[in-house]
């Protein structure tokens, strides 16, 4: 573009005078309020129940819905789970790296975790890199995982989630939706059916009602 | 005696005031009334025998009573439209829209403590304020306001605005030396700097206009542009115009040019010792210059009083009030009450939930809108100097307004790059809109000669 001497004074003078007409946002604040959620109290605070505990469960949802991401959580207590406290994550330095993570959304590496679900993940990595860690084809990706595992362990959700950038919580809906998809390996499933068919009042209470309505259970029986 | 003092006790303040103010006052009409009775002729004959010099009075009186309000209108302008150009609301709390907004800082001004450093020129300082106040005031004197309307009609009123004008360097400068502090010194010297090198451009940078109109009257300028917008000399003239704007604004110490105090920058420059109404008089005249500026550009290059379009018909309102005789008194005493009744009455009608005193109210504030309105026309159409003063200070007051949003825009230049402009760019565009101008003199007469 040609320069032309002034055009600049020109070109700011006119976005000056188009600010002069422009509606202002100011909000007149004693006398009108602003128009807030119901639910909004305008400052964090933790609440503690009766015992003297946190009732926070470190569920991350206020973290993840807070529109500037002041609210973040960091550090352990002694049972190894999170301890909250609050704030901007930057004076959090010891996991600084995690609050990135967790304010994009994924799932963050947990070492205390891993002890009780050990896993040798390194196949998935063949697998996202399969799907081209595409979070649009997390069915296939998930059917993928259950080929591999048998079903789909919490940790492999963990570091598909990390991996693929979707958040744990859809990646978990998902896998929900789906019949074909299962958490727990089959024999883990007919583990828990053989415990819960042990429970001794079932068998009472089954006689119970077999004497009460006069038949055994049919094909129709719902119980089992 | 202790009764006496009890009652005055018992009084409350406005009661007090009254109780001066009212005996005071009859004291001054009896005194007024008996000394007009006894030596009015005289005095009248001594007006009369004194004219001009009491003109002279009348107009400095005037023209100071005058910049108070103006004054206060450009701070308020100042605060408002800075602050909607920074997508602010500005000030809206005291009085409606924040009018009275700038009352508060004159107020401040007024109560603070008169300061004099110790080892300051006392006589000096005191006076600086009031040279830099006085050559505002003195240059507005030949100021067409509207027709018959000003000061003086000097023939040389051009010359005498550029040489009072210029004594204002000579204020600041008594200020920056006088307060016994090294900085005011600079901040004086620097001002004065800048004064004096835009002083040049701006008088050059007239001097063509001068040649074509012939005279240095203002008056006789303004005279010059009447008729249609084009007889204005910013159309033969806009490269003076262009020069001449931006040398006002260096004049009258505004943004991009508001070194002599950069407020963000230095502390004030030459009135860093000033306080109370002293500094306040600085202020005060540095808005009156803003406001002097944009009527001397208005004057010389926008047509002063004339109207940018002439009308083809002319309406003459032939109003004689005194040929109406006892009629008159019925028409003001009826139709305030009529004109109220008549606008109340669709009000009143329109909504059966209206209540009579809420609908005489409207119809008598509508009333009120409509005859000042149809008032003010009458004024505008019947009287000159109404219509003239009207544009005058319409178009004054939009160059203010270019002079308050230049400041909400530009950011301030450096010192050497104000020096630079002026006598590398300012200077010889001047010397050039003043050669080719009188060249194209010289070729139109020379062919006119040659014509005829």
């Amino acid at each position: 573009m040609s320069f032309v001497p002034g055009i600049g004074i020109v070109k700011g003078m006119s976005l000056t005078l188009k600010r002069f007409f422009e509606p202002k946002a100011t909000i007149m604040y004693p006398e009108e309020r602003p128009d807030v959620a119901a639910k909004f109290r305008g400052r964090l605070q933790l609440l503690l129940d009766e015992n003297g505990a946190l009732k926070c469960e470190t569920c991350f949802q206020c973290a993840q819905a807070c529109p500037i991401e002041c609210i973040d959580m960091g550090g352990m207590d002694t049972k190894g789970r999170f301890h909250v406290h609050w704030g901007p994550p930057e004076t959090y330095g010891e996991r600084r790296e995690e609050s990135a993570l967790r304010r994009a959304g994924r799932t963050v590496p947990d070492p205390n975790f891993a002890p009780f679900d050990e896993r040798d993940l390194s196949a998935l990595d063949d697998v996202l890199e399969r799907f081209d860690h595409d979070p649009k084809r997390m069915l296939e990706i998930l059917e993928a995982t259950q080929e591999l595992y048998g079903h789909l362990p919490v940790a492999a959700i963990k570091k598909i989630s990390q991996l693929t950038g979707a958040w744990y919580a859809p990646i978990y809906g998902t896998a929900t939706y789906y019949g074909h998809l299962r958490f727990e390996s089959p024999e883990a499933k007919a583990q828990i059916k053989a415990m819960a068919a042990r429970r001794p009042s079932e068998d009472w209470y089954l006689a119970g009602l077999q004497a009460s309505l006069g038949g055994g259970p049919g094909a129709s029986g719902a119980s089992s | 005696m202790t009764a006496l003092t009890k009652t005055w006790d018992q009084l409350t303040l406005p009661g007090k005031a009254l109780f001066i103010l009212i005996p005071l006052l009859a004291f001054l009409t009896a005194g007024g009334v008996i000394t007009i009775v006894l030596f009015g002729g005289l005095i009248w004959q001594a007006i009369l025998d004194h004219l001009e010099i009491v003109r002279l009075f009348v107009a400095v009186l005037a023209l100071v009573l005058i910049f108070i309000p103006f004054a206060f209108v450009i701070i308020y302008m100042e605060l408002k439209v800075i602050a909607r150009m920074n997508l602010r609301i500005g000030p809206d709390r005291v009085g409606p829209w924040g009018t009275l907004m700038s009352l508060v800082p004159g107020l401040k001004v007024l109560v603070k403590e008169d300061f004099t450093p110790t080892r300051a020129d006392a006589v000096v300082f005191t006076w600086a304020p009031v040279v830099v106040f006085a050559t505002s005031v003195m240059s507005a004197l030949v100021l067409p306001f509207a027709p018959g309307l000003y000061g003086r009609d000097l023939n040389i009123g051009l010359l005498y605005f550029f040489a009072v004008g210029g004594m204002s360097v000579v204020g600041l400068l008594m200020g920056g030396w006088s307060s016994f502090n090294k900085y005011s010194l600079l901040g004086g010297l620097r001002s004065a700097a800048q004064i004096v090198s835009y002083e040049i451009p701006l008088t050059l940078s007239v001097v063509g206009l001068i040649i074509l109109a012939g005279t240095m009257s203002l008056n006789t300028i303004v005279q010059q542009q009447a008729g249609w917008f084009t007889s204005w000399y910013v159309f033969r003239q806009p490269l003076a115009f262009l020069i001449f704007f931006i040398a006002a604004t260096a004049e009258a110490n505004r943004t991009p040019f508001d070194l002599t105090e950069a407020d963000s920058e230095i502390v004030a420059g030459f009135a860093t010792e000033y306080s109370g109404m002293r500094f306040g008089f600085f202020f005060f005249a540095e808005y009156v210059n803003v406001f002097i500026v944009s009527a001397l550009t208005t004057v010389l290059f926008l047509g002063g009083w004339n109207a940018p379009i002439v009308l083809p018909w002319h309406i003459a309102l032939d109003i004689n009030p005194g040929s109406y005789g006892l009629a008159l008194l019925f028409f003001v005493a009826l139709v305030p009450v009529i004109g109220t009744l008549l606008l109340a009455a669709p009000v009143y009608l329109m909504r059966s939930k209206t209540r009579w005193w809420v609908a005489l109210i409207i119809g008598f504030v509508v009333f009120n809108v409509v005859a000042g309105g149809l008032t003010f026309l009458w004024a505008y159409i019947s009287f000159d100097f109404v219509a003239g003063l009207l544009w005058f200070l319409g178009k004054a007051f939009t160059l203010v307004f270019v002079f308050v949003w230049m400041r909400g825009t530009l950011p301030r230049v450096r010192i050497d790059q104000l020096m630079g402009f002026a006598w590398k760019w300012l200077l010889p565009a001047a010397l050039l809109n003043l050669f080719v101008t009188a060249l194209a003199v010289l070729v139109v007469n020379a062919w006119r000669g040659g014509l005829a």
